[in-house]
Order: structure tokens, then C-alpha cells, then sequence
């Protein structure tokens, strides 16, 4: 028996990974669709590019991709991670080069790594997101000035999402950074924010919007930056 | 440069900044950005010829709309030629680019949709006429051709809707009637060539296109009708003549046809969002030769023509490397038709086996080799299937030619339950001529025979759904002289069935009555109703066929003020001597043979399936010179 265990961990440990994070972006027209649309954008992406998936078994058999984190409707990313699990081992450079024109125009791939299949899943070290909103139709100073006044408040309380509407959270606790910029036209003012995202506490960047009173102001939202565990000091 | 400064001036695209400023007010933005990968993006000065495909609904029915991608397809590929896309938005972006002093715009290049030489609007349905204005009005084109010219696009219509296209002929300069793969193109050329012109001289070109229908010179006259025994009520007129004002319109127009199934796109456009049907299509056959007498769709898509199978399959492959889908649906009113399909089916799977690719046939015949094929489909979840009996009873299946009996059904029932479905859906119709309560109960009862079976072999989970529509007499069938149901007998129907159709594993769908009345009332009229499909509009008609947004107090309104007689168009029995609004267009298939099939259905008599033998419907007649092998009819 020791010796079959033996042999599974030789194997386990010599076995080349076949799975592989996808660092990429979206824009445009991908910002506005949600991550389960998203979630077949990629699928259908992977498949065009001939890249073997693994799929699950079962009777509705799915491919093994996971996100780091959903993008919200109405956010672009500039930063996100899709990982994914493969039939058989690839080169990810190859992955990168099978992928080129097989992605919607919107949709961009940065960079691919390998990543040990034993790793944790990435919604399971992600502990905060980064996210750039761009304002327009709204002044400088009316942006500064809910800025600072929602930043004095200890507890925003907010409705959830969903069936559970007429429950409340507390939003406050969720916003670790939010500063005020200036921007170019045609938008007026830049908001940076850093917002938690662990299970169960995560910061909705339209929702830190809804929370200034900028919930009807055009905007543009990209996540600028998913943070892991280990590395939230930069 | 051909356009005056002012138009090309509108010509540019609206900025991307303006459209998403819009869009965090709406529900599903997705919907109206474009994006899609397999979109095709042409220079719009290097092209000589713009055209833009626009489906009246909302951008998840008109990306399911294969219609709209095949003629995508086949003008993208003219190098000349840029088509873009438009679907009508839903009544929140509306509102939004109202208020923003936006157009509708194209999801290639959110230009305009004003811009462009040609705008084609699909009338695959009356529910959608409409939403067709709304949609010109949206894009800032009057809605009568009347008050446009030749600086605004030249509007087309197309679609099964344009057998019948009299309500909507004060809105549209032409209609294709038939197969537009052809015509399309033809259109398009004679628009480039005759660009200088007026309008009223472009129209005047195109009348030389076969099947194409130009409605501006046809005159209709009514007259008062003679019938004895009505009253006089003033409007209660027959149309007496449909005449050609110009030497060059044809007194008839003939459906066009093409000899061959033009080939299915590759490049299928894949939207970034669900649709209705996310998925890859091969149009596996066109046409159908049941023959059922109710069934507008069968009469007039005539001849049958299939793919032969190894263009089906070389076809399948190249869809998948270009899409990605996951998932191919063999498109066709009757898929276990087709001649190789259960051994296509075998093949490709074989073939695509480990790729995680599923089929589905999106419409089969209630037969034991339906079901095989059902279950051959690896990876489908069984989840329901679907039978569409129409009718309660063999009577009355006879008389409107639905080719199964009860108990042929009650045995194939078995069969889908045994082999693992939980959940079968039954379509039925009411209204039809000649039902009666009997019919009515028949339904009842067929449901909870079909449900015992399901619990019986299946378990206490199996379910049956029942989904009730109530007939429409369509231009074109067999059925044509009938008159429209009334409301008493619908809705008493209707409640007959809610009260029958319930408890453990039943469920029951129906239509309100008032929606297939609208229905009911554009298929069947005649010219006068441009009056009232403008004023419903006015009111606020849209969406007729979505229960959340249609306005049915608009239209009783608008029927009102126009003072149209509903008896008149709807429930009496139409002569057969009469002249039809829709006479003057012709599906190939002649009266004549609808009269004897109409006889027929008073008799109570079958006609079979016309692979084995021909009823000389008129298609061999009209189209002597377009004969194939593909045809499913014997060479003339």
C-alpha cells in the first residue's frame, strides 16, 4: 500500500500542470454583459481556438474555467484571471498564440501562466479588487464632497441584492480605499476605489456609487486590479 | 458624395461615450452594443452599397432569427455591399435614447440606421408591424412612404408576414414575397444603379424584379357588398379589385424561389449575451410536405428541398470551427423528414465524438422514429419533449389533415416516458373549423391520459404541459375562407380547459384572446387597416406579441376611431368566389387545390404526405424550370 502511494505521489509530482491563468482584459461592449455571459464568451473563445478543455462528468458535462471574481454588469476589466484546466499540458505560450483572433475584438489576452493544479482556487485567495470609475455630467466638487462625507460615515447600510431585498448590509466596512481625481473631458471626475471582496463581504463598485447619490450618472467602470491574498501590501 | 451635405453629415456614427451613457439605466445593455464576435465590419466609404437588417423586436428574438443571418451572409459577401444590423430596442433604452436625442443605430458601427441606402425590416409575423413603425420612428425615417424620399433608406419587408402585407403597405416601398437570397442582391443592385433618381423612379426599377412586390402601384377598390341578410352596415364591403397602375407591375406576383438551399453561413454571429436560441444552425430543409390544412408555414415554403447530407456535414464541422458553439440545431418545419437524417446523425456524432458537441431537432413528428432520433441525440437531457397533436380528436385531426390518432399518440407517450423523458408538452389549438365541445373535451382528457402514463412509467415527477393557442385563419392555406373563432366560444373554451388541465403534474398555456384577435385581424385584412395599425401605433401599440408590454386598449381604440367593422374581416365566412386581399400574391400553390383540400377537410378526409405521391399542388406547375433532385417532388 505505502508503495502505491508511493507511486501516486511520483506521479502527482512529475505530472506537468495542466492548468493555466488567463490574465486579460474587456472593454466596450464586454464591460456591459454579466460573468455568466461572460463565462460563454470564454468557452466559446477556447473552443474556436481548438484548446482541449476538461470537462465535467455527468449529464450536462461543463468546462473547468473558473474566474477570480465575477465582473459586474458595467464593468470592463483591465486585470482579470480566468483559470483554466486542460485534457492535455500545453505550452502557454501556445495557449496565448491559439487564442489570437479567436477572442471578440473587446476581449484581449495579456498573458498566460502555468499555475500548479493543487493550487486554491482563486476566488478563495482574492481579498480585494481595484476599480477605476469614470464620471461625467457631475462636477468636481459635488464628487469631492460626497466622497468625504460618505468616508465620515461608520455604517452604510445598504438593501441586498436580489431575493433578499428586505435585508440590509453594511457597505461601509467593504469600502478600504475611495479617493477623488480630476479627469479628461468628456468625463469630470475620476474615482479610484478599493473595494474587499473575500466570501460573503464584497464591495459592488455601483453600489459605492448608489451610496454617493451617483447612481444615475454616466459612468465607465473598469477593475483595474484583482489583489491575492499574499500580496494586498504593494 | 452622392448624398446631400446635410445627410452625409448624419451618416456619422453616434459616439460610443453617447451610447453608454445610456446604458447603466437599462436592463441587459448587452443588447445594444454589438461586439459579437463574427460581426462584420466593413469601411463604410469603400463601399458602395449600405444596407441594414433590422428584426422589430428585441435583440434576443432577432439574433435567433436565422432569416436575418442568412441575408447577412449573403450581402456581406458582395465586396460592394456593407450590411449592419438593428433590433428594436426594449421600451427602457428607447426611452433612454429618446431622451438623449439618440437614433437607432447599427451594432457594427452605431451608425444610424437613417443612413443607410436600404433598410431591410423583417415581417415574419403580423405581431411585428407595429414594432416595424416604431422602429422607423426610432430611427428618425417617417413612417409613410409617402412622406419619405429618396434621400431616406428604401424600407423592404420580408418574411412569412408579406403573404399578406396589405395592412402595412402605406409604410413599406416593397415587400419580398418568397425567398429573398436572390432578390436581395437584385434589390440592391437596381438601388445602386438608380440612386439619382426619386424615389417614386427607383420604385418604378425595381418593379422588374420577380417576386418582388412594390405596393405603390396597385390600386384597390372596394365595393359594397350584396350578401343578403346583413344589415347595412357601412364598412361591411368586399375588396373587389387589385389593379396594377403601372404596365410594368404584374397583376400577380409570384413567390420567388430558389432552385437549391442556398448554402448555410459559416460565420454565424455569435452574441455575447443568451438569446432565445444560442446556438449554431443548419438549415437541414426547407419546405414541408404534411400538408397540414391549418399550417401557413408548410403551404407557403414549398417545394421541399433538403441539404443533401455531406453538405450538412462538412457544414456542421466548419460551423463549429468558426463558432465555438457548443450546441448545432438542424433547422426545418419537419426534421425526421429529411431522408438521411438518422444516419447523418450517427455519422456526425461518431465523428465529433469527445468534442462535447449536442444536436437538437427543433421539431419532430409524434412517431416511434422521432423518438429513436430523440434519444440517438447524445448529451440532449431529456428534458421535455414536445408533440403537437393540434387537435383533440381524430375527427378533427382528419379535417385539419394532422396525420396520428389518439391512440398512436397514447403508444408514443409510453415510449417517451419509458425511455426516460420526464416531461412532455402537448400543443393544441382551438378554434378550429368545425370543432365542438367534444373536440374540447378530448383535449382534457388526452392530457391526463398522457400524465397517468407519465406517472405510470415515469414516476410522480413526470409532468405534461399543455399549451393552448387559438387558430388564426392564414392568407394562404387551406383554411383561408374560414372565419376567425369568436370571443364567447374561445374564452368559454379556454375556461373549460383551466378547470379540466389542472393538479399534480398538469400544467396549462394560453393565449389571451384579445392578442390573437390583433393576430387574426392583420393577417386577414386588406389595405384599409393601414389606417389602424398607424393609429394603434400612435396610441402606443408595441410588443403586440409580449404580454408585459402589448396595449390592447390601443388597438380597441384605434379599431374604433378608424370604424373597422371586426365581423367584416374576421368572422364571417369568406366566399370562395370572393377576391382575397392577398390574392394577388401567389405561393405557387393554386386555389384551386385549396379549394378541393377544403372540401376534403368539410369531408372529413385525409390527404397523405405528398413524398409518395404528388396532389398536384401547383408548385410543379409554377416553377417548371427550377425542378431539382433535391426537390422531395417527382420530376415534372
Amino acid at each position: 500500500m505505502s508503495e502505491a502511494v508511493t507511486t501516486n505521489t511520483y506521479t502527482h509530482e512529475s505530472a506537468p500542470t495542466k492548468r493555466y491563468r488567463i490574465t486579460f482584459t474587456t472593454s466596450g461592449p464586454l464591460a456591459h454583459i454579466s460573468v455568466l455571459d461572460l463565462g460563454r464568451v470564454w468557452e466559446r473563445s477556447l473552443r474556436r481556438a481548438g484548446i482541449p478543455l476538461r470537462y465535467s462528468q455527468g449529464f450536462n458535462p461543463r468546462p473547468k474555467i473558473q474566474f477570480a471574481s465575477p465582473l459586474p454588469t458595467g464593468c470592463g476589466g483591465a486585470a482579470e484571471w480566468l483559470d483554466i484546466w486542460l485534457e492535455t499540458p500545453w505550452e502557454p505560450a501556445d495557449i496565448a498564440a491559439a487564442l489570437k483572433g479567436k477572442t471578440p475584438d473587446a476581449l484581449a489576452v495579456i498573458q498566460v501562466n502555468a499555475v500548479p493544479e493543487s493550487d486554491p482556487a482563486l476566488s478563495e485567495q482574492l481579498i480585494a479588487t481595484e476599480t477605476l470609475v469614470l464620471l461625467r455630467e457631475i462636477d468636481l466638487k459635488s464628487v469631492e464632497t460626497a466622497v468625504t462625507a460618505l468616508l465620515k460615515e461608520t455604517t452604510l447600510l445598504r438593501p441586498k441584492r436580489g431575493r433578499r431585498r428586505d435585508k440590509t448590509y453594511d457597505l461601509r466596512p467593504l469600502i478600504k480605499t475611495l479617493e477623488v481625481e480630476t479627469a479628461e473631458a468628456p468625463w469630470t471626475a475620476k474615482l479610484f476605489m478599493r473595494l474587499v471582496a473575500q466570501h460573503g463581504a464584497t464591495g459592488r463598485p455601483d453600489e459605492v456609487l448608489a451610496a454617493l447619490g451617483f447612481k444615475d450618472t454616466p459612468r465607465r467602470c473598469t477593475r483595474t486590479r484583482l489583489i491575492l491574498g499574499p500580496q494586498e501590501d504593494k | 458624395m452622392h448624398k446631400t451635405d446635410l445627410t452625409t453629415l448624419n451618416t456619422a456614427p453616434i459616439s460610443w461615450e453617447a451610447i453608454e451613457a445610456c446604458l447603466h439605466r437599462v436592463k441587459k445593455p448587452g443588447r445594444y452594443v454589438g461586439g459579437e464576435y463574427n460581426a462584420v465590419h466593413k469601411p463604410w466609404d469603400e463601399t458602395a452599397l449600405h444596407v441594414c437588417l433590422a428584426f422589430p423586436d428585441i435583440y434576443e428574438l432577432g439574433m435567433s432569427n436565422f432569416a436575418l443571418e442568412i441575408l447577412y451572409d449573403v450581402l456581406n459577401r458582395q465586396p460592394s455591399i456593407l450590411a449592419e444590423r438593428a433590433y428594436l430596442p426594449a421600451p427602457d433604452m428607447n426611452a433612454q435614447l429618446r431622451a438623449a436625442g439618440l437614433p437607432l443605430y447599427t451594432l457594427e458601427s452605431y451608425r444610424p440606421v437613417a443612413a443607410f441606402d436600404i433598410l431591410a425590416i423583417s415581417t415574419a409575423y403580423e405581431q411585428l408591424f407595429t414594432n416595424a413603425l416604431e422602429l422607423m420612428d426610432l430611427a428618425n425615417i417617417p413612417i409613410r412612404t409617402a412622406d419619405r424620399s429618396e434621400s431616406h433608406p428604401l424600407i423592404i419587408g420580408g418574411g412569412h408576414g408579406t403573404f399578406n402585407p396589405e395592412p402595412i403597405t402605406d409604410f413599406f416601398d416593397a415587400f419580398v414575397v418568397g425567398e429573398a437570397e436572390t432578390i436581395i442582391l437584385e434589390v440592391s443592385q437596381v438601388i445602386q444603379e438608380n440612386r439619382a433618381l426619386p424615389r417614386e423612379a427607383q420604385l418604378r426599377a425595381l418593379l422588374k424584379i420577380p417576386g418582388l412586390y412594390v405596393p405603390s402601384f396597385y390600386k384597390t377598390t372596394y365595393a359594397l357588398s350584396s350578401k343578403p341578410g346583413k344589415q347595412e352596415a357601412q364598412n361591411d364591403t368586399q375588396t373587389t379589385t387589385i389593379q396594377p397602375t403601372a404596365p410594368e407591375a404584374p397583376q400577380h406576383i409570384l413567390k420567388r424561389l430558389e432552385s437549391a438551399l442556398p448554402p448555410t453561413p459559416i460565420r454565424q454571429l455569435i452574441p455575447n449575451i443568451e438569446v432565445a436560441h444560442n446556438r449554431g444552425v443548419v438549415e437541414i430543409q426547407r419546405g414541408c410536405t404534411h400538408g397540414c390544412r391549418f399550417c401557413q408555414a408548410g403551404a407557403i415554403t414549398r417545394p421541399v428541398r433538403e441539404r443533401p447530407a455531406d453538405e450538412i456535414a462538412d457544414t456542421v464541422e466548419a460551423i463549429l470551427k468558426t463558432t465555438g458553439y457548443e450546441e448545432i440545431a438542424f433547422l426545418s418545419l419537419s426534421a425526421a423528414d429529411h431522408t438521411d437524417i438518422a444516419e447523418l446523425l450517427t455519422r456526425l456524432q461518431e465523428r465529433l465524438a469527445g468534442q462535447h458537441v449536442g444536436f437538437s431537432l427543433p421539431s419532430l413528428r409524434i412517431d416511434s422514429f422521432s423518438v429513436d432520433l430523440a434519444e440517438s441525440l447524445q448529451g440532449s437531457r431529456k428534458s421535455g419533449f414536445t408533440f403537437a397533436p393540434e387537435a383533440g380528436t381524430d375527427a378533427l385531426r382528419r379535417r385539419i389533415n394532422k396525420d396520428i390518432s389518439t391512440d398512436d399518440l397514447l403508444k408514443i407517450a409510453e415510449e417517451v416516458f419509458t425511455r426516460g423523458w420526464r416531461t412532455i408538452k402537448l400543443y393544441f389549438m382551438i378554434g378550429l373549423p368545425g370543432e365542438t365541445d367534444e373536440d374540447i373535451k378530448a383535449i382534457a382528457d388526452l392530457a391526463h391520459q398522457v400524465r397517468k402514463i407519465g406517472f405510470r412509467l415515469g414516476g410522480r415527477k413526470t409532468e405534461v404541459h399543455v399549451s393552448i393557442s387559438t387558430f388564426v385563419p392564414k392568407p394562404h392555406t387551406v383554411f383561408q375562407w374560414e372565419p376567425f373563432a369568436d370571443r364567447e366560444t374561445v374564452e368559454k373554451r379556454q375556461d373549460y380547459l383551466k378547470g379540466a388541465i389542472r393538479g399534480r403534474g398538469l400544467r396549462l398555456a394560453w393565449n389571451e384572446y384579445t392578442s390573437s384577435c390583433i393576430e387574426a385581424l392583420l393577417a386577414r385584412g386588406d389595405r384599409r387597416l393601414n389606417a389602424v395599425v398607424e393609429r394603434a401605433w400612435q396610441l402606443g401599440a408595441r410588443f403586440d406579441a409580449w404580454d408585459e408590454w402589448r396595449d390592447p386598449n390601443a388597438w380597441e381604440q384605434a379599431i374604433t376611431e378608424i370604424g373597422i367593422d371586426l365581423d367584416h374581416y374576421l368572422y364571417r365566412r369568406r366566399d370562395e368566389t370572393e377576391q382575397l386581399p392577398w390574392d394577388h400574391l401567389h405561393s405557387g400553390i393554386e386555389k384551386r387545390f385549396f379549394l378541393k383540400e377544403y372540401q376534403r377537410s368539410q369531408r372529413g378526409e385525409f390527404l397523405h404526405d405528398c413524398r409518395s405521391q404528388c396532389h398536384a399542388c401547383g408548385i410543379l406547375r409554377n416553377y417548371p424550370d427550377l425542378w431539382m433532385e433535391e426537390w422531395q417532388c417527382p420530376k415534372p
